[in-house]
């Protein structure tokens, strides 16, 4: 059910919880007022009508972590890592070379506290909390998430990585993250989204991931999910892209949720570029409303986006790639392609390809888009080498997608996802 | 193991409604070199793609059996197994997966489950047949057939057939698009596996590569079925005099599949 107090007993209660200074508490407020006040939007594909908005306060203290997550905390011993379940700091260990170097590496609420004007300068710049329901969900009721500072010129060479896992216990969650790569500075981040096989229904989970490229920064990001079936997954993963800075992101989702996300660069200063490398393997009766958008304001601004989608039983994905290059964005240049393929004959696929263009001198700008069945020509060429038709399927599928996971910065998080696309392909 | 026998009798192919072989009758046993000569459109690729199971052609009666298995029944995999391996005119191309893991995959398929070969013995066995097929070893880690040349994509097919050991094989077109020496190489690789283990049949418009490869058996197809067999001489009197002096013989005008006989 919708609340429509002013002032909101789970907000309350979040701020209480982690003693939050006066700007936060306030923001809080805000942004549930803003939530309150927002109609669920009407999405050309996805229904929200009936969605229920449920969430609870993260309370849960039991912890149980998954084998998963064990396999890869296993192989990250003394890297950096965050692991955090429901909502808890389940662990966190930041090596002395990085805190030496002035990286700021924590929890969000730890952050908070130790670092709050960083926080306060940061948090909401890149994903208001004005620009959807969702967005103002996750900011006024927000509890853990990672943050992570690099100071200016200071190069990270050990990827960071990011666990998030979520389980049946929770009643819905709102993790919120915050990336400030400082000018010059080079990090690479993964993030691991894991979700237990029985997730509450009726509730909702609403992510966001902010980063922030200062000048000349080089940022990777990539995010190995599982939007699982139950709660409704709104996430909302955004960087800003300053003066020639870059920005890479790698994404991957094997899920069978239902998931409105969106993943965008604003490309905001000139020179500034960015790629988005992703794949979605969805199964059961996903429903996956995805949105790849790259945004162009600074001069000679560059961004790619290829995506790959394989579908099985009854899933549906929609990839909406959109380019805009707003006006004064002389010489930017963008390029798009996706993929899908439907695997089986109950699951189907939209690829929608957007560009908006608002000026007249730009380099490049174009996309292609295929939607399509399973090649039946490559499927039989590979059987006629003695390989059954399921293992050719699943050669095929992976050929599309190995190159997204291969780019992912972890070896732990490649086997991770090569496991967790192998089990559905199986 | 026995000597591999190939069997086809009185095979009717459809495609798309239409029927392109009409009636074919061939034996090709261990040991032995067919060749199917003909002019273009008289179903000999139909001939080895319903062979081996491609699902746009459809068996309309007759039988085909290897070593006395009936091959028609079985799924295009299984037919892989038994032993017959096509290589193919036109290759498909695919993008992700490597020449390494396909062909370990196709040979670990074969060999069944808990006899997988050893990851560094297949290793050294692929590069040892590429070697002899003169193909570069970065082929190993190339996209299987993308953006390959049409030479390389040829190549590769008997490279597969090297390494998958087939009890028959037929090779379509193998030589089309093929310069002199790339020719050599692929008639070299046939020649070597010739044994009493492997019956080829081959399936070429020329008979260039028969200077290289000797047959045992030449057939000439016209109008979806083989109406003459000889030995070595037909394919060089057919290079010499071309299929004229043969239809006139027949009394064929058109040798297309659906001209009237």
């Amino acid at each position: 059910m919708e609340q429509t107090m002013a002032i909101s007993p789970l907000v309350m209660d979040i701020s209480a919880r982690f003693q939050e200074p006066d700007w936060l508490r306030q923001r809080r407020q805000e942004a549930w007022q803003t939530y309150t006040g927002m109609e669920a939007p009407r999405l050309e594909k996805t229904d929200l009508s009936r969605r229920s908005w449920e969430i609870s306060s993260l309370t849960n203290t039991e912890k149980s972590i998954s084998v998963s997550t064990q396999k890869v905390l296993s192989k990250l011993q003394g890297q950096p890592v965050v692991y955090i379940q429901d909502g808890q700091v389940v662990s966190t260990f930041v090596p002395d070379s990085l805190t030496r170097a002035g990286v700021l590496l924590s929890d969000l609420h730890s952050a908070v506290v130790e670092h709050g004007d960083l926080v306060k300068q940061y948090l909401n710049s890149v994903v208001s909390s004005e620009e959807s329901k969702w967005a103002a969900l996750n900011a006024a009721v927000w509890v853990n998430g990672v943050f992570l500072y690099v100071p200016d010129g200071v190069q990270v060479d050990s990827t960071i990585h990011y666990i998030y896992e979520f389980t049946g216990n929770a009643a819905g969650g709102a993790p919120h993250s915050l990336l400030v790569a400082g000018v010059g500075s080079h990090i690479s981040f993964v993030e691991v989204l894991l979700a237990g096989d029985n997730l509450q229904f009726g509730k909702v989970h609403s992510d966001v991931l902010e980063v922030v490229a200062h000048s000349g920064a080089h940022v990777t990001v990539s995010c190995l999910t599982q939007y699982r079936k139950g709660p409704t997954h709104f996430t909302v993963r955004r960087a800003r892209v300053d003066k020639d800075a870059s920005m890479d992101w790698v994404f991957g989702d094997v899920g069978d949720g239902f998931t409105v996300g969106l993943l965008e660069s604003d490309l905001q200063g000139d020179g500034a570029r960015s790629t988005l490398h992703g794949f979605g393997l969805g199964f059961g009766r996903q429903h996956l409303d995805f949105t790849a958008s790259m945004l162009h304001r600074g001069r000679y601004s560059e961004s790619d986006i290829v995506m790959h989608g394989a579908l099985r039983g009854r899933a549906y994905s929609l990839y909406r790639t959109s380019t805009h290059i707003f006006k004064h964005a002389v010489g930017a240049g963008s390029e798009q392609a996706d993929r899908m393929v439907m695997l089986e004959p109950h699951a189907r696929a939209d690829a929608i390809p957007m560009l908006l263009i608002d000026e007249n001198d730009v380099q490049r700008c174009g996309h292609a888009a295929s939607v399509g069945r399973l090649d039946e020509e490559q499927v039989y060429y590979l059987e006629s080498r003695g390989i059954s038709r399921r293992e050719a399927t699943r050669m095929i599928v992976w050929g599309h997608i190995a190159p997204v996971v291969e780019a992912m910065p972890s070896a732990p998080v490649q086997e991770l996802a090569n496991e967790l696309i192998d089990r559905e392909l199986a | 193991m026995a000597v591999p026998i190939f069997v086809i009798r009185q095979l009717h192919v459809a495609v798309e409604g239409r029927e392109i072989v009409r009636g074919l009758d061939l034996t090709v046993k261990g040991g032995e070199i067919h060749v199917i000569m003909g002019p273009n459109g008289t179903g000999k690729s139909t001939l080895a793609s319903a062979v081996m199971g491609h699902p746009a052609y459809q068996v309309v009666s007759g039988q085909a059996q290897l070593d006395g298995q009936d091959l028609l029944s079985m799924s295009v995999d299984e037919r892989a197994r038994a032993g017959l391996f096509l290589a193919m005119q036109y290759p498909a191309e695919v993008p992700g997966v490597s020449n390494a893991n396909f062909l370990r995959t196709a040979v670990n398929s074969r060999l069944g489950e808990g006899h997988e070969m050893p990851v560094i013995k297949f290793h050294r066995m692929l590069m040892e047949k590429m070697k002899k097929l003169s193909i570069d070893p970065s082929f190993a880690d190339r996209y299987l057939n993308e953006g390959f040349s049409g030479g390389e994509k040829k190549r590769n097919e008997i490279l597969q057939m090297g390494v998958l050991n087939p009890r028959i094989a037929i090779l379509d077109e193998i030589d089309s698009g093929l310069d002199i020496d790339a020719l050599k190489i692929v008639a070299q690789a046939v020649n070597n596996l010739r044994s009493p283990e492997v019956g080829f049949l081959i399936i070429t418009h020329y008979q260039r590569l028969l200077q290289h490869i000797v047959p045992d058996y030449v057939h000439v197809m016209m109008q979806g079925r083989i109406v003459r067999s000889g030995g070595r001489e037909l394919a060089e009197r057919l290079e010499a005099q071309g299929y004229d002096w043969l239809k006139q013989e027949l009394g064929i005008e058109d040798e297309t599949v659906g001209a009237p006989a």
